[in-house]
């Protein structure tokens, strides 16, 4: 036991030499996630605003100019004008407007004579995230109100006043950091085999899990410095609150930081040749930890084979613990379906790495 | 075309394409995660665990209970917690929204015309929380006027809502060209990025240098290959995103083609521009990582870029997978604009053009 540690450390010692000798990757590291969580807590707003509407008056009158004050004041319209309903529609087209508003030339004689007002509304449907809000901000303009018999009052809890940053910027720093593990140690072995330098370590003393553990420490301990950076971060620059037990989090953290470095690791044992490695990287790193890990879609509404599937992704787990303990304040009794899996990952990643590397060197 | 020009665009050739791990990554794995992301992620907030708490022989109440669950978006949860407190019901993650009666329940609180109801929503995740209560109100308000025998009131403006492009709002439509669009950023950039610094790396460039083939050559002979590669896959991912997800192709093929050649340029030209900043790989991925990141951040898949500060929107306009993704929408579900394909393809050129020239000075310099 006492050898391995000792072997395992020299190892590390190694590979801190390697991280110390190029600042230029340790900023990077350090300093990337905080640059992006800085950049992305600014100018991430879903809360729309100023969409930009094309208007055809057809009508011309004093109740359609009412209304379309109506629209201007609310805050959620930026209002171009236009002269035909076909040019409403080519500003559409060329994305100069998200939706459209045609008002036909008997709007005010029809409300006149008690008739319906009748409305157009063209959205541009080729984004999808855009069409559900902006048909509920004209329908409150417009006032299609419900009668005053019940009283629906909603209370919003974890973030009462929906801000985006409270929900973006846990989940931001899980996709950074799962990145940014990955790419950290994905190089490491391809790069021994690719300069050669592998068959020097190999007729060392030193066996597989060793080589693992040893590649593993130093970047672990850069990744919890990384993290704790960016709670910083959070904290003090965009106030977000930290409701839960900072242990769990630091607990949360470290396992997950191991299971992506282990995964880069796995990467790097497969590929042996480092463009590979960086493709196998970008492929299994960069798209599912931005897309499937319930960072902006959410996992329930995933057909159910693919909510299974999440499951296989550190990132989903951490997800859960990084947003729990922020704003929710989970303890880890509540946690302990996320964390049981991340643990499993965790030793799988490094068993998997450990056991093709070790199958990789016999005959 | 010189023969010179010809070998090291062979040579390159050969050498990624001899590794059979790097031909899955190029053409099977794009097609792969295609259908990963386009079957599986969606806008619409489906599968929500309502809880509704009411006293028993509250009629009201359990018509919108039932309505929710049948409407599809809901689903029930376990009976046995639900007379404990709902704010715990939401802290345990039992559920995700909590419907509560007024005491003595809705029916007579109707009656009484006093009717109070409370939705209480886990708001971590903003998007969800505004669409559970939208969801949430339609069917009370309409389970309500009904249960009062109400004609929906005759609003005096009549909105009729026509969505264009995609009227169905089906997310493949709206996912898939997105998708296509970062998985080919990946394959280009970052693998011209790595070819070059690969060289740097094994001292092989030197050889390169000393070699009697100029500047220019060496970058063509580095860059057009990636250009083949990049666009040799661009049927393949195109033909399953129109025959396997049913994107429409409104828009010209030929003005499609010419985007996705003056992405992959801009895309190349910059991995190489990258390269020259980098002395070895480690670096060379995190500056990968530093690039892509943030280009996938802007490139309209996530957030709407309006909604951004203007300052930080000119980022986004620097991000030529925001260009590329709208303009594989526009052409693809609107049949394309002449104006907007018109300024993107052109600032993508300006992108690739501007790349190119600087990674020339970097090699002049530095060499």
């Amino acid at each position: 036991m006492k050898l391995f540690w000792g072997r395992a450390g020299a190892v590390a010692r190694k590979e801190v030499f390697h991280i110390l000798r190029d600042p230029f990757a340790l900023a990077a590291a350090l300093g990337l996630p905080v640059l992006m969580v800085i950049i992305f807590g600014i100018s991430i707003e879903f809360n729309m605003k100023d969409i930009p509407l094309a208007v055809n008056d057809a009508d011309q009158t004093r109740s359609s100019r009412m209304l379309l004050d109506r629209f201007a004041s609310s805050g959620y319209f930026g209002i171009r004008r236009v002269v035909s309903p076909h040019q409403a529609v080519a500003e559409l087209t060329d994305q100069k407007a998200r939706a459209a508003l045609v008002i036909p030339p008997d709007f005010e004689s029809d409300l006149i004579s008690g008739r319906q007002g009748q409305l157009q509304l063209l959205i541009d449907g080729s984004d999808n995230s855009t069409v559900g809000p902006v048909s509920n901000y004209v329908n409150r303009i417009v006032g299609a109100g419900a009668p005053a018999l019940y009283d629906l009052r909603t209370r919003y809890l974890f973030n009462p006043e929906l801000d985006s940053r409270w929900f973006v910027i846990p989940g931001l720093t899980v996709v950074i950091m799962a990145i940014l593990s990955i790419l950290l140690t994905a190089l490491t072995i391809a790069r021994e085999w690719e300069n050669g330098s592998m068959e020097l370590l190999l007729s060392t003393p030193v066996r597989p899990v060793e080589l693992i553990v040893g590649k593993l420490a130093p970047y672990g301990v850069l990744g919890i410095i990384a993290i704790a950076f960016v709670y910083v971060i959070a904290r003090a620059v965009f106030q977000i609150p930290f409701v839960g037990n900072l242990a769990v989090f630091g607990l949360g953290s470290l396992l997950f930081l191991i299971t992506y470095l282990a995964q880069g690791l796995l990467i790097s044992v497969v590929a042996r040749n480092q463009q590979v490695a960086m493709q196998l990287a970008m492929v299994t790193g960069m798209l599912p930890s931005n897309l499937i890990s319930g960072f902006i879609f959410p996992i329930e509404s995933m057909p159910t084979f693919f909510q299974y599937l999440t499951m296989l992704l550190p990132a989903r787990w951490f997800m859960r613990i990084a947003r729990d303990t922020f704003l929710q304040g989970s303890g880890l009794i509540e946690l302990k379906v996320p964390f049981l899996a991340l643990t499993f990952l965790c030793f799988a990643m490094i068993f998997l790495a450990t056991r093709k590397f070790k199958r990789d060197l016999e005959p | 075309m010189n023969r010179t020009l010809l070998g090291f665009i062979r040579k390159e050739l050969t050498q990624t394409l001899r590794d059979k791990r790097m031909r899955v990554l190029l053409f099977v794995v794009p097609v792969i995660q295609l259908t990963l992301f386009g079957v599986a992620l969606s806008n619409e907030v489906k599968n929500i665990r309502l809880v509704s708490v009411f006293p028993p022989g509250d009629a009201v109440m359990q018509k919108i209970h039932d309505r929710s669950i049948a409407s599809g978006w809901f689903l029930p949860v376990s009976t046995q917690k639900v007379f404990s407190d709902p704010f715990e019901l939401i802290r345990s993650g039992t559920a995700d929204a909590v419907l509560v009666a007024p005491p003595g329940g809705l029916t007579r609180a109707l009656g009484r015309g006093d009717a109070k109801l409370q939705l209480l929503l886990n708001a971590m995740n903003v998007i969800e929380a505004q669409a559970m209560e939208s969801y949430v109100s339609a069917i009370v308000q309409r389970t309500i006027l009904e249960d009062l025998r109400l004609d929906p009131p005759e609003p005096s403006i009549q909105v009729n809502s026509r969505v264009l492009f995609n009227p169905g709002l089906e997310t493949a439509i709206f996912m898939v060209p997105a998708t296509l669009a970062m998985v080919m950023i990946i394959t280009t950039m970052v693998m011209t990025n790595n070819a070059i610094v690969r060289e740097k790396e094994m001292g092989t460039f030197e050889m390169l240098i000393s070699a009697p083939v100029s500047p220019a050559e060496v970058i063509y002979g580095k860059t057009i290959p990636y250009v083949i590669l990049g666009m040799s896959n661009f049927p393949l991912i195109l033909g399953v995103a129109v025959f396997v997800f049913g994107v429409p192709m409104r828009g010209s093929l030929l003005v499609l083609v010419l985007a996705a050649f003056a992405f992959v340029c801009t895309a190349v030209a910059l991995g190489t521009l990258i390269s020259t900043f980098c002395k070895n790989q480690q670096q060379a991925t995190l500056a990968a990582f530093l690039f892509l990141f943030p280009m996938i951040m802007f490139g309209g898949l996530f957030f709407p870029i309006e909604n951004m500060p203007v300052s930080i929107r000119w980022v986004a306009y620097l991000d030529p997978l925001y260009h590329y993704i709208g303009l594989l929408r526009n052409i693809m579900l609107k049949g394309g604009g002449h104006a907007y394909v018109g300024t993107h393809i052109l600032a993508l050129g300006l992108m690739a053009l501007v790349s190119v020239v600087w990674s020339f000075r970097r090699f002049r310099t530095t060499l």
